[in-house]
C-alpha cells in the first residue's frame, strides 16, 4: 500500500493528532513552570517504546479487519519468559517469548481463518488463558531480573534522544511500513479488511495472510513485553487492561477503521506518538492521573461516534435533503 | 468492527447437506460428551466436592459474576457484542450505593439502580441509535467512568454511611441471598427474552440488524432498553459486592468485566448475537464456578485457574460455532 494522501482519514487523523499534540507540547513552558528538557525529548520516546509494539501488533490485526485481544496477554507472557528463561543469557528469554508469540499467534490466526471463529471472543479466551499462564508460570509474583547490564543497556541514551529500546521500536515501525508498502501484502491486508469476499474472489490467499498476522502480531506483542522486561529489570505477570485501552486509542487515532480495510504503519507510529506525547505532557505538567483518563475517553468517545455507520448515514440522508442536488455517494 | 457485530461470515463455504454434517456433529456431541463425563469423574474424585457445603461454596461465588452476566448477556444477544466497562461501572455504583447508606438500604438500592441504569444506558443509546461501535465505545467508557469516580471520590475508598447494607449478606437456608437473586433474575430475564415482543425483537436485531430495521422494529429503541436492563443487573452486582467488601474504591470491580464475557461465552451464547438464553449464561456462570472450585479443592494455583478458564471459553466458542455453522449451512 502506497502511503495515503493527506486528505484521506487514515492519513489525516495521525497527523492532526502529532501536529496537536508537537504544538502542545512545546507549548508546555508557557502552562507550567517547567522548562523543556532534550531528556522530555527521551522520556516520551520511552513512553513510545513501551506501548509501541502493542499498537503496531493491534493495527495490524485491525486493518485486517480483525481484533486481537489477547496482545496484552501475549506481552505479559512475553515479559515473564524474558526474565525466566533468560536469568542465564538475554538471548534464551528473548528467544523463548518470540517462539511463545509465534505460536499463541499461529495457534489463533489458524482458529480464526480455517474456522472462520469472530477474533473476539477467540483472542478474549486466550488473554484469559494467557494471563492465566503468566501467572502460573510466576507463582503470581513480579520476578525480578538479575541481568543488569542488559537492563543498563537497552535504556541508555542514543544521540541525546533515543535508547535501544526505542531505536529498536522504530525500526520495526520502518520495517512493517516498508514491507507493507512495497509488497503486496499491504494491498492484501487492507482488501480482506473492507471486504473479505472481494478479497478471495480477488485472489488474496485470505486464510494464509490472517495466519500470518495473528503470527506477527503474536510476535510483535511478545518483544513488546520482553524490552519492557529488559528495561524494567523485571516482569508483572498482571499488566492489567490499560495498556490494551492506550494502545486500542492509539491504533484508532493513527487513521485505522474499526470496520477494517484502512490504515498504514505510518499512520499507527503517528497515533502512538502522539499518545507517548500526551502521557509525557500529562506527566511534566503534573496533571492528575484521571484527568488524562477523561481525555482519552473523550478522544476515543469522538472517534468511535464520529465512526458509527448509522449516525453517518443519518447525517448523509439530513444532507441529501437539504441539497437535493448533492449525490450521498461522493460524501463519504 | 465488522468481526465483532456483523452478522455470520457471508464467506463461509457452502455445506454440502446430508451426512458430513450430521457426521460433523456428531463429532462434536462426542467430545461433549467425554469432555462432561472427565469433568465428573473428575470432580467425584476430588475430595470434598460433592458436598453441600462445596455446592454452597459454588453458587456464591458464581452469583455475583452470573448477575452481571446476565445484563451482559442481553447485551450480547441483541447484536451489541460485550461491554468492556463493567468492572468500572460496578465500581462506581457501589461506591454511590455505599455512600447513599444514610437514606437506609432501599433508597441506597433504588439510587444504585437508576445510577445504574444511566451510566450503561447512555452507552446503549449510542449504540443503538448511531450503531457505534460497543466494544471501542465501552473501552472509552470505562475510562471516563474511572476518571470521573477517581475525580469525585479523591481516589479515596468509600466507607458505608450506615449498617443498612449488611441485610445483603443475608443466607437464609444457609445460602447466601445473591444466590436467590440471582436465580429469580435469571427466570425473570429468561422470561422476557422468550416471551415478550421485546425479547423477541432483540434476538432478530442481533441475529440481523438491517432485516429488523427493514421489518419497522425500532432498533434504537430496543437496544437502548437492553443495555438499560443490563445497567440495572450491573447495578445488583454492585450493591452485593460492595456489601460483601463493607466498603468500595474504584477498584471493586476487579475482573468482573472478563468473568462475565467468560460465562456468557462459556454458556454458549455466540458472541455474534442473536442466540442465547439467560439460562444459559446462569449454566456457564456455574460451570467456571465449579471448575475453578475442582481446581482450588485440588490445591492449583490461582493462575492455574484463570488458564482452565480461559481454556473453557476457548474451547466451548470453538464447539459452538462449529455446531451453530453446521446447523446454519
Amino acid at each position: 500500500m502506497k502511503p495515503p494522501s493527506f486528505r484521506r482519514p487514515e492519513a489525516s487523523l495521525p497527523v492532526a493528532a502529532l501536529v496537536l499534540t508537537i504544538i502542545a507540547f512545546v507549548l508546555i513552558p508557557t502552562y507550567t513552570d517547567t522548562a523543556l528538557s532534550s531528556f522530555d525529548v527521551y522520556n516520551t520516546l520511552q513512553i513510545f517504546a513501551r506501548l509501541g509494539l502493542l499498537t503496531l501488533a493491534l493495527g495490524l490485526t485491525m486493518i485486517a479487519g480483525e481484533f486481537d485481544l489477547s496482545v496484552v496477554g501475549t506481552y505479559a507472557l512475553g515479559g515473564m519468559l524474558t526474565v525466566q528463561a533468560g536469568q542465564q543469557h538475554w538471548a534464551w528469554g528473548l528467544l523463548a517469548a518470540l517462539g511463545a508469540g509465534a505460536a499463541v499467534g499461529l495457534l489463533q490466526g489458524g482458529l480464526i481463518a480455517r474456522l472462520k471463529i469472530p477474533s473476539m471472543p477467540v483472542t478474549l479466551a486466550t488473554y484469559i488463558a494467557l494471563l492465566g499462564l503468566t501467572s502460573a508460570l510466576s507463582g503470581g509474583l513480579t520476578k525480578t531480573y538479575a541481568n543488569v547490564t542488559v537492563t543498563l543497556w537497552v535504556d541508555q541514551p542514543v544521540l541525546t534522544y533515543f535508547s535501544p529500546r526505542s531505536l529498536i521500536t522504530l525500526g520495526l515501525f520502518a520495517a512493517a511500513a516498508a514491507v507493507l508498502s512495497l509488497s503486496r501484502w499491504g494491498r492484501e491486508l487492507r482488501a480482506i479488511g473492507g471486504d473479505r469476499r472481494a478479497g478471495r474472489v480477488a485472489g488474496v490467499r485470505v486464510d494464509r495472510l490472517i495466519v500470518g498476522t495473528f503470527a506477527a502480531s503474536g510476535v510483535l506483542s511478545a518483544l513488546g513485553g520482553s524490552l519492557l522486561s529488559f528495561s524494567l529489570g523485571s516482569a508483572n505477570p498482571d499488566p492489567g487492561v490499560q495498556p490494551l485501552i492506550v494502545a486500542a486509542a492509539a491504533a484508532l487515532l493513527g487513521g485505522v477503521s474499526l470496520a477494517g480495510g484502512r490504515g498504514h504503519p505510518l499512520g499507527l507510529l503517528g497515533g502512538i506518538l502522539a499518545v507517548a506525547l500526551l502521557a509525557e505532557i500529562v506527566a511534566v505538567a503534573a496533571v492528575p492521573q484521571y484527568v488524562s483518563q477523561l481525555f482519552f475517553a473523550g478522544l476515543l468517545g469522538i472517534i468511535v461516534v464520529i465512526d458509527a455507520p448509522d449516525l453517518h448515514s443519518a447525517l448523509v440522508r439530513q444532507r441529501t435533503r437539504l441539497r437535493p442536488s448533492h449525490h450521498p455517494r461522493t460524501s463519504i | 468492527m465488522n468481526v465483532m457485530s456483523a452478522p455470520p461470515r457471508s464467506d463461509a463455504p457452502i455445506r454440502r447437506p446430508g451426512r458430513s454434517r450430521s457426521r460433523a456433529e456428531l463429532v462434536i456431541d462426542a467430545v461433549l460428551l467425554l469432555a462432561v463425563l472427565a469433568a465428573i469423574v473428575l470432580a467425584l474424585t476430588t475430595h470434598r466436592f460433592a458436598t453441600v457445603a462445596n455446592a454452597k461454596a459454588i453458587l456464591t461465588s458464581a452469583s455475583l459474576v452470573g448477575i452481571a452476566a446476565l445484563g451482559l448477556t442481553l447485551i450480547t444477544i441483541g447484536g451489541s457484542a460485550v461491554s468492556l466497562a463493567i468492572s468500572p461501572s460496578v465500581a462506581a455504583v457501589g461506591m454511590i450505593f455505599l455512600s447513599a447508606q444514610s437514606f437506609g438500604l432501599v433508597p441506597a438500592l433504588a439510587l444504585a439502580v437508576l445510577c445504574g441504569i444511566l451510566i450503561t444506558g447512555v452507552q446503549g443509546a449510542i449504540v443503538g441509535y448511531a450503531a457505534a461501535n460497543p466494544v471501542v465505545l465501552t473501552i472509552a467508557a470505562s475510562f471516563a467512568i474511572t476518571g470521573i469516580a477517581t475525580g469525585v471520590s479523591g481516589g479515596s475508598t468509600v466507607s458505608p454511611t450506615g449498617g443498612g447494607y449488611d441485610r445483603l449478606n443475608a443466607t437464609p437456608g444457609g445460602v447466601a441471598l445473591s444466590v436467590y437473586v440471582l436465580i429469580g433474575l435469571a427466570l425473570i430475564v429468561q422470561w422476557t427474552l422468550r416471551r415478550t415482543g421485546f425479547g423477541r425483537s432483540l434476538y432478530l436485531i442481533g441475529e440481523n440488524r438491517r432485516a429488523a430495521r427493514a421489518a419497522g422494529l425500532p432498533v434504537g429503541r430496543t437496544t437502548a432498553v437492553a443495555w438499560l436492563a443490563a445497567g440495572a443487573l450491573f447495578a445488583v452486582t454492585a450493591a452485593f459486592t460492595a456489601a460483601f467488601n463493607t466498603s468500595a474504591n474504584v477498584n471493586l470491580g476487579g475482573t468482573l468485566t472478563f468473568d462475565a464475557i467468560a460465562a456468557v461465552l462459556a454458556g454458549g451464547t455466540p458472541i455474534a448475537g442473536g442466540r442465547g438464553s439467560a439460562l444459559r449464561t446462569l449454566a456457564g456462570a456455574v460451570l467456571i464456578a465449579a471448575a475453578s472450585d475442582i481446581l482450588l479443592l485440588r490445591g492449583s494455583s490461582t493462575g492455574v485457574q484463570i488458564l482452565v478458564k480461559g481454556v473453557i471459553v476457548l474451547v466451548v466458542v470453538v464447539l459452538v460455532h462449529l455446531r451453530t455453522e453446521g446447523s446454519r449451512a
